[in-house]
């Protein structure tokens, strides 16, 4: 029954991802005073990719095809860890948050061989580009969840969610407005989102994770699409999980879950609107400025990880 | 205990993580105008302090002393700061010398060393020790920003939030100072901000900046 | 002599006898290949008397003691039979290797003497890790050094090898030096060199003695592991040996070091003075991040496989310094932890690291370079290799379903244990490593997406690389041999980890099997399962593709010099931290009359590694000075030699008056 469960939680990470970002699309495009793109968009875009032809370039090995399989795994592995309408998910109680960021890193390192494979200039720029940002970004993001495991004594994501649903929502923890600043703004340089990277950009020289796809096509490319849309759902998922997990249900009943579903949704919706409106009030950041965003996100994590030792004792 | 009961034990047992968010962003804050702002954001939150602490203790004059600060440091000075900055025509960066990320790291290091300051000290302090960790690490990132901003205005804002950090390590510590005395401060900050603004007006004329590293006629 | 025995007698007449013998004496081919059959079954021997011991717990193996002036025996601990069995499995593979590589490389008359240094060399790390006597280590530790040498020589004789091997030889003799005043400073307590009494005594010295040994150990392994700032030789010696031999050293001789600290400072010491754990913790990290940012910057594959040594070794004593953390604050799960975390990283860098080393021997033998920028496109040239090579990366990027991942993983943990300490300051700097390993582990990704992705993808730079050949048979089933014992640890990791934690028990007495091995051991499997089942799915069901050339932007066709290189790939990386790297750059301009359109322009960046700059040439400089002041002490005028010692005897006549 728990299985049930848990492999519908996943299920709805990886269908309702493609939603995810149509809806953010759709919020930017209003706050642009645009009228936007339909929401399920991202759904006939990735059902039109299926239908192309995959064409790989003659100079490129295996690896050129190997790349998007490997990222969509890892990815959907990723997915496997998080809980989102129940306290528990398929990976979440045996694997802990190490694992998560390190397949994250898996998916990343295979996509920018992918890219180096393709023998394009461009794929060489995404990828060296995505290798500052990421190894730059992996020490906030284990940081920020350091400390959450510190204060909750639990290295495993359900665990520490679990201990989040038992403090009291009101009293207001340092540690987690502190580790939630990081977080988020390694989610954002993760992702690929303003003000790290443009996603909608058409310009090659101002690409970083776009940059790595260009010499994709049909469903390799619909594959990584995909999975990016995945990554995104999951992250936003794991800030909810992580920060403000009230709501979730711990038993069985079907009425528990539905409304810990519509809670879930009402949540994410939040995060969202938060994300759009951060993508257009922001200016892309230069790129040798967001070592200086990761910088200021180490620091607030390293201090995060200082106050656990004052809430501690 | 009604609601503004609970409402004022919030305030007081968690301001201290409000002030540490303003010390953060006026590390990497860019702008004076934003770094204004948040000294403003900084006294409101000192105001509400002020006023729960009255609420708690009973004691009248604390709500005298909070609704001059809000007068005077949320309201008055930011308006004067805004004012300059439009009369003087300067530029709106903040010309730090050191990146946002080392800016942050250094106030780490003070948020550190004020928390390590304050539990060496024990149990001898009335509040808890969250908050005069709080004001040793306003006085410090006063103290910061004046070393590290080179535009004469953030040296005044600097000296505000200094001014700012001992005012509220003086209400933490003591049981509330004389209001004789609380009000006497306010007008001596008020005169010496008032002289600093004509000073700006005299160096912006005769440098045509405002530059202090660039003023060095002191050196032997 | 049970059959342990006899093995082990066995497998070191073989290597130190037999088959220099068989070499030197006679010629042909045939005597070579016999030379090779006998080193592989002594290592297969060795690799089994390893098993067998750590399993029925024997101890006392051989004893030479008959034959030589000092005690000289062999014995195998669980210690020693878990680097025995390291040295072996690494062995089998590197010598099916070599044996194709060196009859590419060599003449017929420097492949009997390559081979016959190339058994001792195996003969002395095998001496090191079962010696139970200090003499017997100390012997096999002056061999490991001295063989190295001759076989790096043998490869090629220039003024400039030259040196690198003298500074090389210079620096193992200082750690040499520091490794045997270690051993003499138990002398006064423990009366002998034996293991057995050393480790008796060992309890009973008084602190500031403890401190000694342990600072000198610390010294004298360090510089030999090629900790920061005594690991000055290991980028000047790895590149310049020949693949094989890199891949012994790199994988094998860095970790005979760390076999060697483990010993002292776990089984002799039993734990070090209070902050001997931060002492290690820090340099360690400095190794780890300075090593991996130099990595970084090179585009000679075998120097980048160098600086990637010094990064590894430094996250092996990370986790030993961690382990020494915990056991002063006597948390002794913890100080379990990290122990096992640190072992097995040793484990799997030797793994790892000898492939990538005979992956670039494999890259030499077919294109005759190891350039990055000259490389390209060998994956589609030589698939087998660039698998097994791939697999390397991937591993030594710390990658989940690899083995390098649960070492790494086992420190992390570590240090998230660390806060559960009550003592403040390791209760904080420990979680606070995090980061710093997240860092090193961030930049080891990029450097090997960079190694991997520049030699073997995309199109080729060179001709050499170009017309590359698959390479022979023996080298490709080397190279698997590694790759998948790289695999097999990743994937199920519990096969290792389940002896290494009986291992640690005997090492820190009490501690019990830390749940983190456990858990790792349970997960993995089930990662690997849905990661490879849903890339599988993925694609099966993805349609086939068809070939078509990239878009060149209109431009008639993509050449190979429009792709990135490697000194481009690192360049955002070397900006961001500049303040490491302070390359001389030099850019010259031959000018015309119009100043905008020069005749042509050279630049030029000579990157002096900054440690040199700051630490070493101030102290070379001060000594030299003090040379030529001392110089003036020796006139060449025979009555001043005289005056010095009629000074030297009034003095000690002044001397004895002044005692009574």
């Amino acid at each position: 029954m728990k299985i049930m469960v848990d492999i519908l939680q996943l299920l709805l990470l990886i269908l309702g991802a493609p939603l995810v970002r149509g809806i953010i699309a759709r919020f930017k495009a209003r706050l642009q005073k645009r009228r936007g793109a339909s929401i399920w968009r991202p759904y006939v875009e990735l059902f039109k990719l299926l239908r192309k032809e995959d064409l790989t370039p003659p100079t490129s090995s295996a690896v050129f095809r190997l790349a998007p399989v490997l990222l969509f795994g890892c990815t959907v592995c990723v997915a496997a860890f998080i809980p989102v309408a129940h306290v528990s998910a398929l990976l979440g109680s045996r694997g802990d948050f190490f694992l998560l960021v390190y397949l994250l890193g898996l998916g990343r390192f295979s996509l920018s061989l992918g890219a180096l494979d393709g023998g394009s200039a461009f794929g060489g720029m995404g990828a060296s580009r995505e290798a500052l940002i990421s190894s730059l970004a992996e020490v906030p993001f284990l940081m920020g969840l350091v400390a959450l495991a510190i204060l909750s004594s639990r290295a495993d994501i359900t665990g520490m969610v679990a201990w989040t649903l038992h403090q009291n929502i009101f009293n207001i923890s340092t540690v987690h407005i502190l580790a939630f600043t990081s977080l988020a703004m390694v989610v954002l340089a993760e992702t690929g989102r303003m003000p790290v990277d443009n996603p909608t950009t058409h310009l090659e020289l101002t690409m970083i994770h776009e940059g790595m796809l260009l010499e994709y096509s049909g469903p390799s490319l619909a594959l990584i699409e995909w999975a990016s849309a995945i990554k995104l759902h999951a992250m936003l998922a794991l800030l909810i999980a992580l920060f403000g997990p009230w709501g979730m249900a711990a038993g069985g009943s079907g009425w528990g879950l539905a409304t810990a579903l519509l809670l879930y949704c009402a949540k994410v919706t939040v995060l969202m609107v938060l994300l759009s409106v951060i993508e257009s009030a922001a200016a892309k950041l230069r790129m040798y400025l967001v070592p200086d965003f990761l910088g200021v996100a180490s620091a607030v994590s390293a201090l995060a990880v200082i106050f656990t030792m004052w809430v501690k004792r | 205990m009604g609601l503004v009961g609970i409402a004022t034990e919030k305030i007081l047992s968690s301001f201290s993580v409000f002030l540490f968010l303003t010390i953060i962003l006026l590390a990497v804050a860019r702008r004076i105008s934003t770094s204004v702002l948040l000294f403003s954001l900084q006294s409101a939150i000192i105001t509400a302090e002020v006023l729960a602490t009255g609420f708690q203790e009973k004691l009248a004059s604390a709500y005298l002393v909070g609704i001059l600060i809000f007068v005077i440091k949320v309201v008055a000075i930011p308006r004067a700061f805004f004012v300059l900055t439009k009369r003087l025509k300067t530029v709106h960066d903040v010309k730090a010398s050191t990146t946002p990320s080392q800016s942050v790291f250094v106030v780490a290091v003070m948020i550190y060393l004020s928390y390590a300051a304050v539990h060496s000290y024990g149990g001898a302090v009335r509040a808890p020790g969250d908050s005069l960790a709080a004001a040793i690490a306003l006085i410090l990132t006063g103290a910061f920003l004046m070393v590290s901003r080179k535009k004469a205005l953030m040296q005044v804002l600097g000296l505000l939030v200094m001014e700012n950090g001992i005012f509220l390590a003086a209400l933490l510590t003591t049981f509330g100072m004389p209001l004789v005395i609380e009000i006497g401060i306010f007008f001596d900050i008020l005169m010496g901000l008032l002289l600093m603004g004509i000073f700006m007006f005299r160096i912006s004329d005769t440098f045509e900046h405002l530059d202090v590293s660039k003023l060095r006629r002191l050196r032997g | 002599m049970g059959p342990i025995e006899m093995a082990f007698a066995y497998l070191l007449s073989v290597l130190g006898v037999f088959v220099p013998a068989i070499l030197i004496v006679s010629r042909g081919a045939r005597a070579r290949r016999l030379a090779i059959t006998l080193i592989l079954t002594a290592g297969v021997a060795g690799g089994l008397v390893a098993v067998s011991s750590f399993l029925w717990q024997t101890t006392s193996l051989l004893d030479l003691s008959w034959a030589t002036p000092f005690p000289f025996s062999f014995a195998v601990d669980r210690l020693s039979a878990f680097f025995l069995l390291l040295v072996c499995a690494v062995a089998v593979p590197v010598t099916i290797f070599a044996s194709p590589y060196f009859d590419l490389h060599y003449s017929e008359q420097q492949r009997r003497w390559t081979w016959a240094f190339f058994s001792l060399f195996l003969l002395s790390m095998i001496v090191v890790v079962t010696a139970s006597t200090g003499f017997a280590f100390l012997a096999g530790w002056e061999l490991m050094t001295l063989v190295s040498a001759a076989l790096i020589l043998i490869e090629g004789d220039s003024p400039e090898r030259r040196h690198n091997v003298f500074v090389y030889l210079l620096m193992m003799h200082v750690g040499a030096a520091a490794v045997a005043g270690c051993f003499f400073l138990f002398l006064p307590y423990s009366h002998s060199l034996d293991f057995g009494m050393i480790r008796a005594a060992g309890a009973a010295m008084p602190g500031g003695i403890r401190a000694a040994v342990f600072l000198s150990a610390f010294v004298g392994f360090g510089a030999k592991a090629g900790l920061i700032p005594l690991h000055l030789w290991l980028p000047r010696a790895h590149p310049i040996a020949p693949s094989p031999v890199s891949a012994l050293m790199s994988g094998i001789m860095l970790k005979t070091a760390v076999y060697g600290f483990v010993r002292f400072a776990f089984d002799f010491l039993g734990g070090g003075p209070w902050w001997s754990g931060y002492v290690v913790l820090v340099v360690a990290a400095f190794t780890g991040l300075l090593g991996i940012l130099y990595a970084i910057a090179e585009h000679d594959l075998k120097r980048l496989l160098a600086y990637s040594s010094v990064e590894n070794i430094g996250i092996v004593f990370l986790g030993l310094g961690t382990s020494l953390i915990f056991l002063a604050h006597h948390s002794l799960l913890g100080a379990g932890l990290a122990l096992v975390g640190a072992l097995l990283h040793a484990f799997n860098h030797a793994f790892f690291k000898s492939l990538l080393f005979l992956g670039a021997g494999a890259i030499s033998s077919s294109t005759h370079t190891v350039d990055l920028n000259e490389l390209g496109g060998l994956q589609r040239r030589m698939p087998v290799t660039g698998a097994a090579v791939l697999i390397g990366c991937c591993s030594i990027a710390g990658l989940p379903l690899f083995n390098g991942f649960v070492s790494e993983w086992l420190i992390f943990r570590s240090f998230l244990a660390g806060s559960s300490l009550v003592d403040a300051k390791a209760g904080i700097i420990l979680p606070l490593m995090v980061g710093i390993l997240a860092l090193i582990g961030g930049l080891a990704a990029a450097c090997f997406v960079k190694a991997f992705g520049v030699a073997f993808l995309g199109r080729p730079r060179s001709a050499e690389a170009e017309h590359a050949q698959e390479a022979p048979l023996g080298m490709r089933v080397g190279l698997w041999m590694l790759g998948a014992g790289c695999i097999c640890i990743g994937i199920l990791p519990g096969l290792l980890l389940r002896p290494l934690v009986s291992l640690v028990q005997v090492l820190v007495p009490g501690a019990g099997v830390p749940e983190e091995t456990l858990s790792i051991a349970y997960i993995i499997p089930w990662i690997a399962a849905i990661v490879l089942g849903t890339s599988a799915l993925a694609a099966l069901l993805r349609p086939r593709a068809r070939m078509a050339r990239t878009w060149a932007c209109g431009l008639p066709g993509l050449t190979s010099r429009m792709q990135y290189t490697s000194t481009v790939f690192s360049k955002p990386i070397r900006s961001v931290f500049a303040q490491v790297y302070r390359p001389d750059r030099k850019v010259e301009q031959l000018p015309t009359d119009q100043p905008y359109f020069p005749a042509s322009i050279a630049y030029q960046s000579v990157r002096t590694t900054s440690y040199e700059r700051v630490l070493y040439r101030p102290f070379v400089e001060l000594f030299i000075s003090l040379a030529h002041r001392l110089r003036r002490l020796q006139t060449g005028n025979i009555q001043i030699y005289l005056l010095y010692i009629f000074l030297a005897l009034v003095s000690l006549l002044t001397f004895l008056r002044f005692q009574r």
